[in-house]
């Protein structure tokens, strides 16, 4: 094992041809914030920790846009070549933590309590700080941390001073409660043009409505979740009654979708006049609409929060947010642990926020941009950059002092085993409830129950038994024995001659490497398979036996999500496949034809067949766009199709309706591969038959019917079953063009594939996932026998063969 | 006469004109008679184009009919082609045929009628002002009809041409629906960002900003070695000892990072300064100033030449100029992480896989399909059908497993579990092959064995021959699977420099997917090679699909 390793660790080595890392040791850190705005701070922090340990490397990798994909780092940290530290976020940390992935930072925490740069509690603000501490350790030290408040336009209150004043509004300063909001809103509201206040535009979701509400989904122990109350349903009907205000949530989508970045923000062109939105948003504004009359301010809570009547009554804060941010982790498994620590004290002290935000403010200036200093975890570095950096603008200090002081009355998620489900269940729900698709209390009463359920499993865990995997292995054995001696008694029955035996013997050589492929790769897998299918299991420890309750619940709890994955598939098979298998066909009777320059005809069409999936995502991504001035599709729909009929600009990918025939047209348009079959196919069918019908009197319909489309039929045949086992396992298009951390609109792009992925890496549910995966293979064999079965009743078999 | 009958009748003469002059230029280098009388008929034409107002005494092709809508193109075309026909067929009077003319005769009937009936739609084909309603379109295809039935029904020749024709048209326009994505593409990676989005309608023709070498005495830029990488850095600021602070502008992947530089270390190199023109000069901007405005030295006009003048954003305008930005390419490339050899390395690792794959699929897939396929050993039977039903198993069934059998084995990051898989034959192949190996005759293999051929030898010098065009089926599949495999990196790949293309593109979008252009100039470099490929390998490509044989059986 060890020699093994070694040998890995060597080709690789001898693989990295970069001086850089030639005779060092090399510290890797993962998730660190690479874009083109962060870049600056992040590379000067690892620059300055290579000056102070001479010999070290510091090498930075994204791995996702802004967070860590969990895939990765889970592959990565099981697979035993995790990085060294992981800059995460926040509210994940404990997901990972209560899974011994990460290690507890109590015992540097302890060793180094005299060392006057190690992390204090006391030194960061408590909403940071607590995030990261999962059952009393502490596995994360807080860097960034931000926080969210509200966006106004005061120059468009200005503008509508008289309207407002009408409404018996104050235009000179934002609504401070939700009634208040409301109001404000429906003044400023001019339909499909201007929205007052969209609830879940910036960042704002149900957490921060929530929390505003006294709700934090789960209780103070961690061990139930409190998703459902009639705090949350309140604060879910608040952002209903928001959307309401603006026409419903499938307007307010479609009014969005034509929103642009940079100087065409909406925020800046007025197109919104109020938002909820983090610190992050505000050096956007500096640098894209410096002129804006803007104002920020806490965001508004419920009525009685303001008042301090009933529950609030002695609620010490009379306004409140949700913070959030990065911590430094370690991963289990981390190669340097003391370097490793070294880094995270490094990054997370003082002196690192100081030399980040140092080099990112030099690389803005130089650039002519005005630097804002985004918020810290660390107080004193928070006081000591808005010393340095404080804009000289008076709205952006005041801006930025709205945001730090807010920190002190901030609210974090929970930190809890299921953060990641309970992120997604509370989107879900939401959605489901804007789109008026269910009440607010029953919608939240599904998610609760999911997240309870996964709360349950991991507490519960602990009484499961452990089934060692060397079962696995003997099952394995036995099969195998068994198959063996099935074999061998077949053989000896079989009585060869010296002949056929020396023959039998080559057989068996010659497939021998399928057989030894199908036991090692296929066979022992599936078997693996099954069995885990039965326990609960998380790869980073043990699993645990229970029985048939993950098939349970599929069919029971999980359904609708099954449901809805399984519908996604069959919809986009279901229309998909016929049109692709029309499209190939179409194309190929045309290019059958015997007219001059069929080999460039042929080329083109057949080149969306052989560019990569990943590539043809990225691109269709960009034609899909549903901003005509931007994406191809939507200006060509909009000179012809809307112009003609007025049919409205489709959402593609962002709107619910239009994000499966998104994929559709996309995979109509690679449907060359099936197209080749088709001329393979059309090339294969003999003159004489052709000729034969003529002479019978067939005309050229005719001759389609009775003679092209019958021996057409087994092409046919393998392209409708190929195609529908391919479209029941969509995966790569929908990891590329959803995100890997979505499903697109409503999960109208929740396919089996993904979610079993989902399951699997997101989270930490393999014993589900297999199972999952092996409903996945019985709906597969069961629409392909089907298949099969219906097949002689259409399908043209050449009798002589 | 109206303005538009005279436009109409000018361009169609001058349109006839230029056709006249062209067939006179034909008929010269033919030597052949009629020259005479196809120039005067030339002139005349051309004359009466340049009597019409509408174009001023000027020859040559109005700008109107090369922008002209395609429906246009559509409606002229077809209109010109019923009359040629109509009038043919009545000189030649062949009977027997009058129902043609007639279902012709009442479908352009019925699409002038639509036309003229729908309010919206100007009937201005001429001056290419057709207003398009589902009338209108309803209209040009019966137009079509019209025409392609004229033609199919005035005689045999006619009816080939008209086919043809068609064919051409759809193929063509097929060509466009399926090309312009890639257009499309290569357009983008070649945009600058200001031309992403426009509200003025999509930017086709990509343009650069026009900029000039400037030396900044001050704030000079540098170029030299840092850690082994050619960086270029702009100063931001100097140092007490002399030194400059400076921001690394390239390469991308260290972009924004600070360093110090000693000016004998480094050397000083212009600086591309951009053009702009403002009210009455035009300029090169020197400095960006941190308050917003920019500080300009004066190109023109000349006599106040290198005036050093301070504006506001908004009192100039870009100086732009038609090219193409390759920036957007060499900036992808640099922003790879330096560990990847400017995305050298994703290639390298592709090929590899690919490599490896295609040569490893081929030999075992062929082997094992020859052992089923022609030999004879207890247990046959069953085994096949085994191999038959792992054809429907969904890879997710063993995705899992198999991820725990090669941590087991140490191999999660690196390209092991991505090609060492394909030397034990997929199960797809062996089938395929299996089906082409069995309908080789009997004879062949006996001969060969008669003569003293060992069994091994009489696969591989008697039996592989046989089935090549399945081989090179399997080679193509495997070869674009290899190339497209994103699942497996996905899960097996950490480390930038073992990545192949499509991980990393992915990982590049989810990064990068904001800028258009350097994200669509990845893409494009992505799609290159395999693209390159297919030109090459066309006919192994589509022809070892088609004349395998696979359809049909």
């Amino acid at each position: 094992m060890l020699n093994r390793k070694l040998s890995v660790a060597a080709l690789s080595l001898l693989l990295m041809t970069s001086a850089m890392s030639r005779g060092q040791q090399t510290l890797s850190v993962w998730g660190a914030q690479l874009g083109p705005d962060t870049i600056a701070g992040t590379l000067a922090v690892a620059q300055a920790f290579e000056a102070r340990h001479p010999g070290v490397h510091v090498r930075m990798l994204g791995l996702g846009a802004g967070h860590m994909n969990p895939q990765k780092l889970l592959t990565a940290i099981v697979g035993g070549s995790p990085p060294d530290v992981v800059v995460q976020a926040r509210f994940n940390i404990s997901d990972w933590a209560s899974r011994g992935a990460f290690v507890s930072l109590d015992p540097f925490l302890e060793r180094d309590r005299k060392d006057p740069n190690c992390p204090k509690r006391e030194a960061y603000y408590t909403a940071a700080w607590d995030e990261a501490v999962y059952k009393n350790s502490v596995y994360g030290i807080p860097t960034g941390a931000d926080d969210r408040a509200l966006y106004w336009n005061k120059a468009i209150f200005r503008e509508n001073k008289d309207a407002l004043s009408a409404a018996g509004l104050d235009w000179q300063r934002p609504p401070r409660t939700w009634s208040e909001m409301l109001r404000y809103s429906k003044v400023l509201t001019i339909p499909g043009k201007r929205a007052g206040f969209i609830p879940n535009f910036g960042n704002a979701w149900l957490y921060l409505y929530a929390f505003q509400n006294d709700s934090y989904f789960l209780t103070p122990d961690g061990s139930r979740c409190t998703l459902a109350t009639p705090e949350t349903a309140e604060a879910l009907k608040f952002m209903k009654d928001g959307y309401d205000l603006l026409g419903g949530y499938t307007a307010a989508t479609a009014f969005q979708s034509g929103f642009q970045g940079k100087e065409n923000d909406p925020f800046l062109t007025g197109q919104v006049v109020m938002k909820i939105d983090g610190d992050w948003s505000l050096p956007g504004i500096a640098r894209y609409g410096p002129t804006l009359d803007f104002g920020v301010a806490p965001p508004p809570v419920p009525d009685d929060r303001l008042a301090r009547k009933g529950r609030f009554a002695n609620d010490p804060d009379p306004f409140l947010t949700w913070s959030g941010g990065f911590s430094l982790a370690m991963p289990r498994g981390c190669p340097n642990r003391d370097l490793a620590w070294e880094f995270i004290k490094f990054g997370s002290s003082l002196e690192g926020r100081l030399i980040e935000n140092a080099a990112q403010a030099a690389a803005d200036h130089a650039k002519g941009r005005l630097y804002l200093p985004r918020i810290q975890g660390l107080k004193a570095a928070n006081e000591a950059l808005y010393r340095i950096y404080k804009p000289r603008q008076a709205k952006f200090a005041d801006s930025l002092q709205v945001h730090i002081d807010l920190m002190k009355s901030s609210r974090y998620r929970p930190p809890t085993i299921v953060g990641q489900l309970l992120w997604d269940e509370h989107v879900r729900a939401t959605e489901q409830v804007l789109l008026g698709k269910a009440e607010p209390m029953e919608a939240l009463l599904d998610g609760q129950k999911k997240v309870q359920r996964g709360l349950d499993v991991l507490v519960k865990k602990q009484k499961l038994s452990v089934v060692p995997m060397w079962i696995v292995g003997a099952i394995a054995i036995s099969l195998l024995s068994i198959g063996i001696g099935l074999w061998g008694r077949t053989w000896r029955r079989a009585r060869l001659g010296k002949l056929s035996r020396y023959e039998a013997k080559w057989g068996i050589f010659c497939v021998a490497p399928w057989i030894v492929g199908f036991l090692v790769f296929t066979a022992e897998p599936m078997i693996a398979s099954l069995f885990f299918s039965f326990t609960d299991y998380d790869v980073l420890s043990p699993p645990r036996w229970v029985g048939l309750r993950n098939f349970a619940e599929l069919a029971t709890d999980d359904r609708a999500n099954i449901f809805k994955a399984f519908g996604n598939a069959a919809y986009m098979a279901g229309i998909g496949v016929p049109l692709g298998l029309f499209t190939g066909l179409a194309v190929a009777m045309l290019l059958n034809s015997a007219v001059r320059g069929m080999r460039f005809y042929r080329t083109v069409f057949y080149l969306p067949a052989i560019v990569p999936v990943v590539a043809s995502s990225v691109l269709w991504i960009w034609l899909l766009t549903p901003d005509p001035n931007k994406g191809l599709i939507n200006a060509v729909w909009r000179d012809t199709v809307g112009a003609w009929i007025h049919a409205p600009l489709p959402g593609w990918l962002a709107a619910e309706s239009w994000a499966k025939p998104a994929l559709i047209l996309m995979g109509v348009w690679g449907a060359g591969s099936g197209m080749i079959l088709w001329l393979a196919g059309l090339k294969n069918i003999p003159r004489s038959l052709y000729e034969a019908a003529e002479i019978d009197g067939a005309n050229k319909r005719n001759l389609f019917f009775t003679v092209t489309l019958p021996m057409l039929s087994p092409v046919m045949f393998f392209n409708v079953v190929m195609g529908l086992i391919g479209a029941v396992q969509e995966f790569d298009r929908v990891y590329v063009m959803a995100g890997d951390d979505a499903n697109g609109p409503n999960d109208s792009l929740l396919v089996p594939a993904k979610y079993l992925f989902t399951n699997a890496f997101s989270y930490f549910k393999m014993g589900y996932a297999s199972s999952l995966a092996w409903t996945l293979f019985a709906v597969i064999l069961l629409v392909t026998l089907l298949q099969f079965s219906v097949s002689r009743f259409w399908v043209f078999e050449e009798t002589s063969s | 006469m109206t303005s538009n009958l005279l436009f109409a009748v000018g361009t169609l003469a001058d349109w006839f004109g230029m056709a006249l002059v062209i067939r006179t230029l034909y008929l010269l280098a033919k030597r052949q008679p009629g020259v005479g009388v196809s120039a005067l008929f030339a002139g005349g034409s051309l004359l009466v184009a340049a009597m019409t107002p509408a174009f001023h005494g000027q020859f040559g092709l109005p700008l109107i009919w090369v922008v002209l809508p395609f429906s246009g193109w559509a409606v002229a075309t077809v209109g010109l082609l019923c009359l040629v026909n109509v009038l043919r067929y009545l000189l030649e009077r062949t009977g027997g045929r009058l129902k043609g003319i007639a279902v012709s005769g009442v479908l352009l009937l019925g699409a002038v009628w639509l036309l003229r009936t729908d309010p919206e739609a100007h009937f201005d084909v001429l001056t290419g002002k057709i207003l398009l309603s589902v009338e209108s379109i309803i209209a040009i295809f019966c137009l079509a009809l019209a025409a392609i039935g004229i033609m199919a029904f005035a005689n045999r020749e006619m009816r080939k041409l008209a086919t043809r024709f068609v064919i051409h048209v759809t193929l063509l326009c097929g060509c466009v629906v399926f090309g312009l994505p890639f257009a499309w593409l290569m357009i983008t990676s070649f945009k600058e960002d200001r031309d992403m989005a426009s509200p003025n309608g999509l930017v086709w023709i990509p343009k650069v900003q026009k900029t000039v070498p400037y030396l900044d005495p001050e704030e000079p830029v540098f170029q030299g070695d840092y850690h082994g990488n050619r960086v270029e850095a702009a100063t931001i600021g100097r140092n007490s000892d002399g030194s400059y602070i400076t921001e690394v502008r390239r390469p991308a992947s260290l972009a924004g990072m600070s360093i110090n530089v000693r000016p004998e270390q480094f050397r000083i190199i212009p600086n591309d300064a951009p053009v702009v023109a403002g009210k009455g000069y035009t300029a090169f901007v020197t400095r960006e100033m941190s308050d917003g405005r920019r500080q300009l030295s004066l190109m023109t006009p000349a006599s106040l030449k290198g005036t050093v003048k301070v504006v506001s954003p908004d009192e100039v305008e870009p100086v732009r100029e038609v090219g193409l930005r390759t920036r957007n390419y060499t900036d992808a490339l640099e922003s790879m992480p330096v560990e990847t050899q400017s995305g050298l390395l994703y290639l390298r690792n592709t090929l590899l896989l690919v490599v490896l794959s295609v040569f490893g699929t081929v030999l075992s897939s062929s082997l094992v399909a020859y052992g089923f396929a022609r030999l004879r050993f207890p247990g046959r039977e069953p085994l096949f059908k085994i191999l038959l039903a792992t054809m429907m198993l969904p890879g997710a069934v063993t995705l899992m497993p198999q991820f725990l059998l090669f941590r087991w084995l140490g191999w999660i990051d690196t390209l092991l579990p991505l090609w060492v898989p394909a030397f034990f034959g997929g199960a797809f192949n062996v089938f395929l092959l299996r089906q082409f190996l069995v309908q080789i005759p009997l004879e062949l293999e006996d001969a060969s064995r008669i003569d003293g051929a060992g069994i091994l030898r009489t696969f591989w010098t008697v039996m592989l021959p046989q089935v090549k065009p399945a081989l090179a089926v399997v080679a193509i599949w495997t070869f674009m699977g290899a190339w497209n495999s994103f699942m497996g990196p996905l899960i097996y790949i950490n480390s930038p420099e073992n990545m192949p293309l499509a991980y990393a593109l992915q990982l590049f979008q989810t990064e990068r997917g904001g800028e258009a252009g350097m994200m669509m100039a990845f893409a494009s470099l992505t799609i290159l090679p395999v693209v390159a490929l297919f030109f090459f390998a066309q006919r192994y490509f589509i022809e070892g699909i088609t004349f395998s044989g696979f359809g049909g059986r």
